[in-house]
């Protein structure tokens, strides 16, 4: 029973590194562009960044954080919302949107391969790499300018946040792409809660009126995402007194939040009617 | 000017059909705005004043940035390099008028499209939520009218210089991607540029973007006197000019070396 589901997985690991080879040749041979793109990505992310640190001269600090400690959740989410980018560039709303519309998601349905596989292998942008380079800056900033009281636990927390973030992230890429199977196109609204999520979650929770607060705490669970673990890296206080516990809980909820999507995108596929074209 | 009308016409009637996609842009808009008054409000603290922001003041300020977004396509356009790229640039050319005006008269109605769907209805949305800030007296509301028009006007002639470099590279999209996302933060929509420290102020009034938007917002927000509300509209005609001028020559250069394949 075992070695029947390891030769399935192996078997789609191997179909997804021939699709994103495909992909990465295909970037590559275009140099100039690709460049380009990795350049404008740096710059767009950095000048961002940029103008926050540079009106941190006049403010000094924004509700009791340093630049320094807000850079920590900036810089974890850069990083973050650039690697899922990168890996999940496929279930991006946009671009499979413009699948769905077009009817290439059909030909996907008619290979004997797993849909999840080549759709996760069906693009990989590089160009993020632009804009996980800020964010690893940006991190690396934070981490040399905020004082944290180093610990085992709280080195390892941080990469599991890390990766918990990305889990988040993918899950609302891929909840984003199953719905454009219903709305087939304008999922411009839908950049509220990726974009609009990863830059509100770049800045302390306490700033933003309790409504808005509310809703990315307890019905989108962002909060518990980078900044209650950030409370706990930081050794700052808890200005909503939440239990203690709160501060751990970014794995549960990141997996949580991941395996919903997927169960979501599994019953859009059930349901899927194409557009014919 | 009748081919012109026409041209802007159909631009505008064309822009007002989506309006699924204008609804979801105006929530995207607001949300944005949100953050960013959220971010400036608790920056600003515990301080009533900082550079002549209060409160109200960088509120009103995201909601103008927000409400100018679509209007001055601050994100880019891409319509002429997606022309050039398939060829159609050439029935584009073979039109009895100039492409710089052709592409000008579509524009024009695009962005007074944008102006009703999105730039009035965020205004309006804000007034609803917050307590905002008006332009004060008869000068201010006709200098502002003026300067969202020479605003518009030096967006566009800077959008088609960008446009321009697909005629000489097959990666004018990257290229335009940095070059449009580049000027929001030297045009102020990031960030205040009274916020800046003076070095950065500085570079940013070497290039034409501060007369794109923040002019608009510092007359919308009474930041500037009257004479400075002329100097603000006499800096953006010297803009458009020099733009102009440049789209001109760079525009003979790059017809006088296109290619279209036929096809």
């Amino acid at each position: 029973m075992t070695s029947k589901y390891l030769v399935y997985l192996t078997h789609n690991l191997q179909v997804y590194r021939r699709l994103v080879g495909v992909q990465l040749r295909s970037q590559l041979a275009y140099r100039g562009q690709f460049a380009l793109d990795t350049l404008s990505t740096f710059v767009v992310t950095g000048l961002e960044f940029a103008s926050l640190a540079l009106v941190f001269s006049r403010f000094e600090q924004i509700q009791g954080w340093t630049l320094a400690e807000v850079a920590f959740l900036y810089g974890l989410v850069e990083m973050a919302f650039g690697i899922m980018d990168l890996v999940f560039a496929g279930f991006d709303p946009h671009v499979f949107g413009d699948r769905v519309r077009l009817g290439s998601f059909d030909q996907m349905l008619l290979r004997p391969i797993n849909l999840t596989v080549q759709v996760f292998g069906s693009d990989l942008t590089l160009r993020r790499l632009g804009k996980i380079t800020v964010g690893v800056g940006i991190f690396s900033y934070a981490l040399s300018n905020a004082t944290i009281v180093w610990s085992v636990p709280k080195l390892l927390y941080v990469v599991v946040t890390g990766v918990s973030l990305i889990l988040f992230f993918g899950a609302l890429f891929i909840a984003g792409a199953t719905i454009t199977f219903w709305t087939v196109n304008s999922v411009e609204a839908l950049n509220i809660f990726t974009y609009g999520g990863s830059y509100m979650m770049s800045y302390p929770m306490h700033i933003y009126q309790t409504w808005l607060r509310r809703f990315f705490t307890f019905i989108v669970p962002a909060a518990f995402l980078n900044y209650y673990p950030a409370l706990y890296v930081l050794d700052k206080p808890d200005p909503f007194n939440l239990p203690r516990v709160m501060q751990f809980v970014a794995p549960g909820v990141g997996i949580a939040m991941f395996l919903l999507a997927l169960m979501f995108w599994r019953y859009g596929i059930s349901k899927y009617q194409s557009t014919g074209t | 000017m009748r081919l012109f009308v026409e041209l802007a016409t159909r631009a505008f009637k064309r822009a007002l059909r989506y309006r699924a996609a204008a609804l979801a842009g105006l929530a995207t808009n607001f949300f944005f705005g949100l953050l960013n008054a959220s971010i400036l409000v608790a920056l600003l603290g515990e301080r009533s004043n900082v550079a002549g922001f209060d409160a109200q003041g960088v509120i009103t300020y995201t909601g103008v940035s927000q409400a100018l977004i679509a209007y001055l396509s601050m994100f880019g356009s891409y319509e002429l390099m997606t022309s050039v790229y398939t060829g159609e640039v050439a029935s584009d050319l073979l039109k009895p008028m100039h492409l710089l005006r052709y592409y000008l008269a579509q524009d024009f109605g695009h962005a007074c499209a944008q102006f009703l769907l999105r730039g009035i209805t965020i205004m309006a949305i804000y007034e609803l939520m917050f307590d905002m800030v008006y332009p004060q007296g008869v000068f201010a509301w006709l200098a502002l009218l003026v300067a969202l028009l020479f605003a518009w006007g030096i967006s566009f002639v800077w959008r088609f210089l960008v446009n321009l470099s697909s005629f000489w590279s097959p990666n004018a999209k990257g290229f335009g991607r940095l070059a449009f996302l580049s000027a929001t933060f030297f045009s102020g929509m990031l960030m205040p540029l009274d916020f800046f420290p003076d070095w950065v102020q500085r570079i940013c009034y070497f290039t034409p973007f501060p007369s794109m938007l923040y002019t608009v917002s510092s007359i919308y927000l009474n930041r500037i006197t009257p004479e400075q509300m002329l100097q603000a509209l006499v800096m953006q005609v010297v803009w458009i000019f020099v733009l102009v001028g440049v789209c001109q020559w760079v525009l003979t250069r790059g017809v006088r070396r296109l290619v279209i394949v036929g096809g």
